[in-house]
């Protein structure tokens, strides 16, 4: 079954806060050994649909699957596969890098020594050595991104579900995320990631999905997603979007 | 937003207004914590008044001792309670200014005009009002007109007393250099009420009321009391005195505004300029960097990993640091109060005329078992803060959603990592206990009585940390709190402590009943008892953990 699932599938989610309905019925395929692109406007439900496709946020209705394992139903063996680095890079930042990684791996019931192994390999080639004995709450945003980076990496998931993994990170820093996560899709991994920066997407992604008012407009190859286009004027055709008539601010 | 204008005052008390009124919208919750703190502010207020209108119905001595050491109480607590347990309402965080062009004393004026527009400081208002009515009946309406800008000033001084202390320990707090040393400061600051209570205890029961009043008339030449008296003095014919003890009060009010002002800017850069981190080389591996030392025989497992964790969490982050201060200062404080005041055992009392003679003259008539229960209650006190433990955890706890952690194996890691820090603090509240009673089996009965107090308030916060858990604010300040969570967090105590009661309610009685035997019963009763009820409770809570983490991250996630 799990050989032949897609890396990730969201079936039918759906939520609702109080009134507002952030995200109304996604349905997304993301195929095994894809890199994916998940854009939109803010605002549009991206992080409420990761998050409820990782295990953070229950949803109101619908299922995610993650290499064949529904992520409520049966969260062990989907999370085992999974690596996360959430919005915000949500983690013990009261850590330093080497005892994150540590209580990462440790947590996950990876065995010391390898543990070790990862983390100091990790923390080389993501150039986060010099930092130290530093707390990762005293990292810059791009060492931050790069350690939560780290964390989802450790144990070697198949699937790496990311929000915003470029965000405020240097373009050193973002070139060396560019690297290792093209060598991961390379070896076998998958790779979802959200992001309004479309250059990016069409850079890197084999796939892409347009999301906006909670719902999946566009989802499928960026060939067949862009038609020959720029991804960005699909992506405002399909979002729609104010055009400045020149009028406006002139008192700037 | 004109808060750079001279009308910014304005601007604050509406913004204030505003925030508090959308951070109740939408949220049931919310409103009832709120307007359950309201009516508890209310009955204090009620209480408050009462107290400070009975002089008028009583000789003019009462009026001064109402004054005198009713107004000391009232600066005092304004300065202690925030700092032990309340917090201070946060609304307005200094750093979300940070970016606006504002002089920094309109600042400090407009959130103290923020800080005057909260519940605490309106029933302080009308609590002392009720000093008008006697200064009325025994010193005519200049008396009371008198009493009237003491009041609005005795206001301001505990509001900027409060905000001026608080800002300046969180400040402390937030530095990594000063952390240590406000750690000491608060241990001292709290500790001092112990032998001001002895000294006061001390001299009521022998002293005449002439002799009080004379102290409470002492009182009101310090800042503490000043601005509660000044009827007094129109009542007295002394019309300068009142000139004085206003310039005393405004003074002081000025000092401390200017402290609160210069510990400001360390407010508005919040924790993230706190000065650049020395770069620390990192020695040894990253499994063996996350456990500290004494912790190193630990398994370097799921539940190794928490538990080292846990440990330098609660040393490293600011708000459960002054948590442990707090509990680690009431928890010799409390069994330093009551072996002064309780008698000691029957049983015991022969060869220790003095001591005996000593507690005696404070409280005769109190049972051994108030000693016992002062155990016990340190003890659940402790605990108390696991009321909220994931709270403290904030958004980072993403992480234990994305990760399969068992919820039992999290819970026992939580409450073993958090016992490693507060154990030793009871050992040595027990210790002080037995050394000031004169006797060693003392130390093992209470040593009992404190585990078991500790390990039954655990098992009693443990599904109350996950079925009520709240947001703290965020930003730097561990002393801030959210409208509400001041309510939140006593109710939980309380419940909790009421709970905790019941469950220790065995091993009280056997103290009680059984005084020769059970200090030979006690370490092993209390170990034996405290690792079952936790265990226990860890089991029963796992489950739930498990399947409420999602609307637990929702919940302690701040709220804008």
């Amino acid at each position: 079954m799990t050989d032949t699932a897609p890396a990730l599938l969201l079936e039918g989610l759906y939520k609702r806060f109080d009134t507002k309905v952030a995200v109304d019925g996604v349905h997304l395929e993301v195929p095994a050994g894809s890199f994916y692109g998940l854009v939109g406007p803010n605002g549009a439900g991206k992080t409420t649909s990761l998050s409820m496709a990782v295990g953070l946020l229950r949803p109101d209705a619908g299922r995610a699957f993650v290499l064949g394992h529904d992520v409520w139903a049966d969260p062990v063996a989907a999370k085992q596969r999974l690596g996360v680095l959430p919005d915000g890079v949500r983690m013990f930042d009261r850590l330093s890098g080497p005892e994150l990684l540590a209580y990462t791996g440790l947590l996950r019931g990876m065995d010391p020594a390898t543990v070790n192994q990862r983390a100091d390999e990790l923390l080389d080639v993501l150039a986060l050595r010099d930092a130290g004995r530093t707390l990762v709450v005293d990292y810059s945003a791009g060492m931050k991104k790069k350690i939560g980076l780290a964390c989802a990496l450790l144990h070697a998931p198949r699937l790496l579900v990311l929000d915003e993994p470029f965000e405020a990170v240097d373009p050193v820093s973002a070139s060396l995320i560019r690297d290792i996560l093209t060598r991961y899709v390379a070896g076998g991994g998958t790779v979802i990631f959200s992001s309004h920066v479309m250059e990016v997407v069409e850079r890197l992604c084999t796939h892409v999905a347009i999301l906006a008012d909670g719902q999946i407009k566009r989802a499928g190859t960026l060939a067949e997603v862009g038609a020959g286009r720029p991804l960005e004027e699909v992506f405002v055709e399909v979002v729609g979007g104010r055009t400045a008539t020149g009028d406006e601010l002139s008192w700037l | 937003m004109a808060v750079n204008r001279p009308g910014a005052l304005r601007v604050f008390a509406r913004l204030k207004l505003r925030l508090l009124a959308n951070r109740l919208r939408g949220s049931s919750g919310q409103v009832v914590l709120f307007l359950g703190g309201v009516a508890v502010a209310l009955s204090f207020t009620f209480a408050g008044f009462a107290i400070f209108i009975a002089p008028a119905f009583s000789d003019p001595e009462v009026w001064t001792l109402v004054s005198g050491f009713g107004g000391t109480g009232l600066v005092v607590g304004s300065v202690l309670l925030p700092l032990l347990w309340f917090g201070v309402d946060d609304t307005l965080d200094p750093a979300r200014f940070a970016l606006l062009p504002v002089p920094r004393w309109r600042m400090v004026a407009g959130l103290l005009v923020a800080a005057l527009l909260s519940v605490p400081a309106a029933g302080l208002l009308v609590a002392t009002t009720g000093l008008l009515v006697p200064a009325a009946v025994h010193g005519g309406v200049a008396a009371a007109v008198a009493q009237a800008v003491g009041v609005v000033a005795g206001m301001l001084l505990c509001v900027t007393a409060a905000r001026a202390v608080v800002n300046a320990f969180a400040s402390m707090l937030r530095s990594r250099r000063m952390r240590d040393l406000a750690g000491i400061l608060l241990a001292v600051l709290g500790a001092a009420i112990g032998p001001a209570q002895l000294m006061l205890m001390s001299t009521v029961p022998n002293a005449e009321l002439a002799q009080l009043a004379r102290a409470a008339e002492v009182l009101g030449w310090t800042p503490l009391a000043a601005p509660y008296t000044l009827g007094l003095e129109v009542a007295a014919g002394r019309p300068w005195a009142v000139a004085l003890k206003l310039v005393i009060t405004l003074a002081t009010v000025a000092l401390l505004l200017g402290w609160w002002a210069r510990s400001l800017e360390s407010a508005m850069r919040g924790a993230v300029a706190s000065g650049g981190p020395k770069v620390r080389e990192a020695a040894g591996t990253s499994v063996g960097q996350l456990f500290p030392r004494p912790l190193r025989g630990l398994p370097a497992s799921p539940f190794g990993a928490m538990v080292a964790r846990e440990v330098r969490y609660w040393w490293r982050d600011a708000r459960r640091r002054a948590n442990l201060i707090t509990i680690a200062v009431l928890g010799v404080l409390v069994p330093l109060m009551v072996t002064l005041f309780a008698p000691a055992h029957p049983a015991n009392q022969a060869g220790r005329e003095g001591t005996v003679e000593f507690s005696l003259s404070f409280s005769g008539e109190v049972s051994p078992l108030l000693l016992w229960s002062a155990c016990v209650f340190v003890g659940a006190f402790a605990a108390t803060v696991m009321a909220n433990q994931f709270g403290f955890d904030a958004t980072s706890y993403a992480a234990h959603l994305v990760i399969p952690v068992r919820g039992e194996t999290e819970l026992r890691a939580r409450a073993v990592g958090y016992a490693v820090l507060v154990v030793p603090v009871l050992l040595v509240a027990g210790a002080v206990l037995a050394g000031l009673r004169g006797q060693p089996q003392d130390m093992l009965a209470a040593w009992g009585l404190l585990l078991v107090g500790f390990s039954a308030g655990m098992a009693v916060n443990m599904p109350l940390s996950v079925l009520a858990p709240y947001a703290l604010p965020e930003g730097s300040n561990p002393f801030a709190t959210a409208s509400g969570s001041g309510m939140a967090k006593s109710f939980l105590a309380f419940l909790s402590l009421l709970v905790t009661f019941v469950v220790a309610g065995p091993a009280l009685l056997t103290a009680h009943l059984l005084p020769q035997v059970w200090p030979w019963l006690a370490v092993p009763a209390g170990v034996g008892y405290g690792v079952a009820v936790v265990a226990l409770s860890c089991y029963i809570t796992g489950d739930l953990l498990e399947h409420r983490r999602p609307r637990l991250l929702a919940a302690i996630t701040p709220k804008g």
